[in-house]
């Protein structure tokens, strides 16, 4: 058979080459393994979540129809309206925070100043960290008696930082920004390197300062690293487990028992997968829906080049 | 003989797309053949435990089985705090163990429900030792609906008053005896500006032992086997309302400071407080002794107190009532094929082997013959206090969260949080604990 086809492509050797791409692209078979893995560990689970949470399921025994009765439950549930708010105000907050700050230490890092290789090295240490790591770090940071509140009363007043629902998500919001801020100032230096160098220099030949300049080339070059970075806050927020798991166990009381944080306790605390299912169906939907709303709203769809006209 | 290319092509293709599909049904074979090993082959019986330190015993007396018989145990471990969930999964399944270890009480509770465990009252007809060598107290935590699931196989863990004898000697104060002293020991300790009790509220369970034990003293341990039962009106009760107002009382009194919410125990906060003498008092199972024996050893060895919880003048409950963990169990799957095997293992559970092993490693069993061997433990003295004290109750209550089962133990925690933060008060407590699942 080898020697078959290599006759046959001998022979045609011309042609090939002008068709080219048709020999050495690979077929659809080269793909089937990560479609399969992907229906096998994306869609197929997807489909069994949403039909779950038509059930009743303790884990134990077979799993039976109930209905619609996790949807009701879940719609007069207190605790999951406010999971949500609680979500998108911990994700708002993400971006406000962490945004300002990663681009102007992405930028400053994407300069030739001394020294910036070191820091930049430093700045970027969280990020070799696992969530549970940095979070285990920071509850004892914060500990009101042995940790930083205890020695600054002045600044903690009684440092019951985790008892209340403001300190509570200050806190989280706080270590998200610790947390992530290094991967977006990494991006945002990806993106400020890129800006070409004679949009500055024109800049600077008509007696732009560096504020200008920033202003006014830079920040409007970053736009769609901006869109990758918020798109990656708003899905990164709207899943905030593991901070809220190891610093406040969704407490005091429920108070910041975010949306995943809900779905794993009915989920897997209380045996209750089919309420767990449908909180979950209910977070792929608004994730989904915010995603599509960030990309419509910021022409990210577009993919317009911020290099047009250079 | 452009067709014949096509062909060739084609069926190269089809070769390339055989060998891929050929190798994904092997990969997906090989992670299907991954889960079906393991389950009850003839001739083994597997046992399933909590995996951590105390492994060693397990696997011990696993080994002393296996010399003398015929059917083989195995011993499997599930590491980590994973335990019940991964038990969950598999108890119905081919995976699922002969017989396996759990906390009694509720997390045997729904199983028993579902009729997956095999009642023990029959092996316990023929062996009456397999009943009568425990402490009764203890072994009443595995009874679900009058028949008996479970066999005592680690240590119990009472809960107790700890106290820093530096700091109530520095005071001029005393263990307290009654609720009246625990209060003016609080208010004294405040004046000196400590914090009188050290409380790890950020892990809410710690918060809720001082539920346990003055609802037992207030009440008798009848007022939460009651409203576990179902009966929801024992919450709402005048004795349920008065340990309610007592620990409203207490919280009032700034027992416990004003930052609980942000110490945890399980991160060392709160033995930390009670170490280095910035609370005099810790409400906390009897791992505190080894807690601390590990993080502050000077403090364990030479000021750390322990006494038995006060006792509240005018209440029904026993002051000799004790709380906590009361031991953990083996449990057998009703589906076990070697039943007679099964009784023989749960049989070393009372062996002086089993008890010299457990008390070596800082356990302390509940059978009858533990106080023969007391003396070998790590720590006599505190081994003593907490086997007398256990063996003493009239009642042992299981903590809540265990009793109850799973499904109810985030509710729980959460009423407790509120109630101690001052969000709920003693009706919101009620309502909430009215509202939990007990089935």
């Amino acid at each position: 058979m080898s020697s078959l086809s290599l006759a046959a492509v001998s022979g045609r050797r011309p042609k090939e080459r002008r068709a080219g791409i048709g020999v050495t692209r690979p077929g659809f078979a080269w793909a089937i393994p990560a479609t399969l893995f992907f229906l096998l560990f994306a869609i197929l689970p997807l489909v069994l979540v949403a039909v779950l949470s038509f059930t009743n399921w303790d884990g134990v025994t077979a799993p039976h129809f109930n209905g619609l009765a996790n949807w009701t439950k879940l719609i007069h549930d207190p605790v999951m309206t406010q999971s949500i708010w609680l979500t998108l105000v911990l994700t708002v907050l993400g971006i406000v925070t962490q945004t300002p700050v990663s681009i102007l230490l992405g930028v400053w890092a994407a300069g030739p100043q001394r020294n910036r290789a070191v820091l930049s090295a430093i700045f970027f240490v969280p990020l070799l960290l696992s969530a549970t790591a940095v979070s285990v770090l920071w509850r004892a940071l914060l500990d009101p008696n042995f940790g930083i509140p205890g020695q600054l009363p002045s600044l903690f007043g009684n440092g019951n930082l985790l008892g209340s629902q403001a300190g509570s998500i200050a806190v989280l919001t706080f270590v998200g920004m610790w947390q992530f801020t290094p991967l977006h100032a990494l991006l945002y230096q990806g993106g400020a390197r890129a800006v070409p160098q004679v949009l500055y220099q024109a800049a600077a030949i008509d007696g732009a300062g560096t504020v200008r300049q920033f202003f006014h080339i830079t920040l409007p070059q970053l736009r769609n690293t901006m869109i990758t970075s918020m798109i990656l806050m708003v899905v990164g927020g709207l899943t905030t487990f593991d901070t809220v798991l190891i610093l406040t166990q969704g407490g005091p009381g429920t108070d910041t028992t975010v949306s995943a944080y809900y779905m794993y306790e009915q989920g897997f605390k209380e045996f209750d997968f089919g309420a767990g299912s449908a909180i979950a169906l209910l977070l792929v939907v608004v994730a989904t829906l915010i995603s599509l709303a960030v990309v419509r709203l910021s022409g990210y769809d577009k993919m317009r080049s911020t290099a047009e006209g250079i | 003989m452009g067709s014949l290319r096509v062909t060739v092509h084609n069926s190269a293709t089809r070769n390339r797309f055989a060998a891929v599909a050929a190798t994904t049904a092997l990969l997906l074979g090989l992670t299907a053949a991954c889960g079906s090993s393991g389950g009850s082959n003839s001739g083994t019986i597997h046992v399933l435990v909590y995996g951590d330190a105390a492994n060693k015993v397990e696997k011990q007396i696993v080994d002393t089985f296996n010399k003398t018989s015929k059917v083989k145990a195995v011993l499997d471990t599930i590491p980590g705090a994973d335990y019940q969930q991964k038990l969950n999964t598999i108890i119905n399944t081919p995976q699922a163990p002969d017989i396996f270890f759990n906390w009694g009480g509720g997390s045997i509770a729904p199983f028993a429900k579902k009729n997956l465990l095999l009642p023990l009252d029959d092996m316990i007809a023929k062996d009456p030792g397999l009943k009568s060598n425990f402490l009764p107290s203890v072994f009443n935590t595995a009874v679900v609906d009058g028949k008996s699931y479970g066999v005592p196989m680690r240590g119990t863990q009472p809960v107790l008053l700890f106290n820093n004898k530096k700091v109530l000697a520095s005071t001029g104060l005393n263990i307290p005896r009654t609720w009246d002293d625990l209060i003016n020991d609080v208010k004294a300790l405040k004046a000196k500006g400590l914090t009188p009790i050290a409380l790890g509220g950020g892990d809410q369970w710690p918060s809720l032992m001082w539920f346990e034990y003055v609802f037992d003293r207030v009440a008798g341990p009848d007022l939460f086997q009651k409203a576990l039962a179902g009966d929801k009106s024992a919450w709402a009760s005048p004795d349920s309302q008065k340990a309610l107002g007592m620990l409203k009382q207490l919280i009032d009194a700034g027992a416990f400071g004003s930052h609980f919410d942000s110490v945890k125990f399980t991160d060392g906060g709160s033995p930390a407080l009670l170490a280095k003498g910035k609370a005099a008092f810790e409400l906390m199972g009897s791992w505190e002794y080894s807690t601390q024996q590990s993080n502050n050893p000077d403090f364990a060895k030479n000021d750390l107190g322990y006494s038995a919880f006060p006792t509240v003048s005018g209440g029904k409950g026993d002051p000799k009532d004790v709380v906590g963990n009361t031991n953990n169990f083996y449990s057998v799957v009703k589906k076990t094929r070697h039943p007679d095997a099964v009784a023989a293992f749960l049989r070393l559970m009372y062996s002086d082997e089993f008890v010299k092993a457990q008390l070596g490693i800082g356990n302390l069993p509940t059978t009858t013959n533990t106080a023969n061997f007391l003396s070998t433990s790590a720590s006599p003295d505190y081994s003593r206090f907490q086997f007398d004290l256990v063996k003493a109750a009239p009642s042992f209550q299981l903590s809540w969260d265990q009793a109850y089962p799973p499904a109810a133990a985030t509710p729980l925690h959460t009423a407790v949080q509120k109630f101690f933060d001052g969000k709920s008060d003693a009706n919101g407590f009620i309502q909430a604990m009215q509202s939990l699942s007990n089935s």
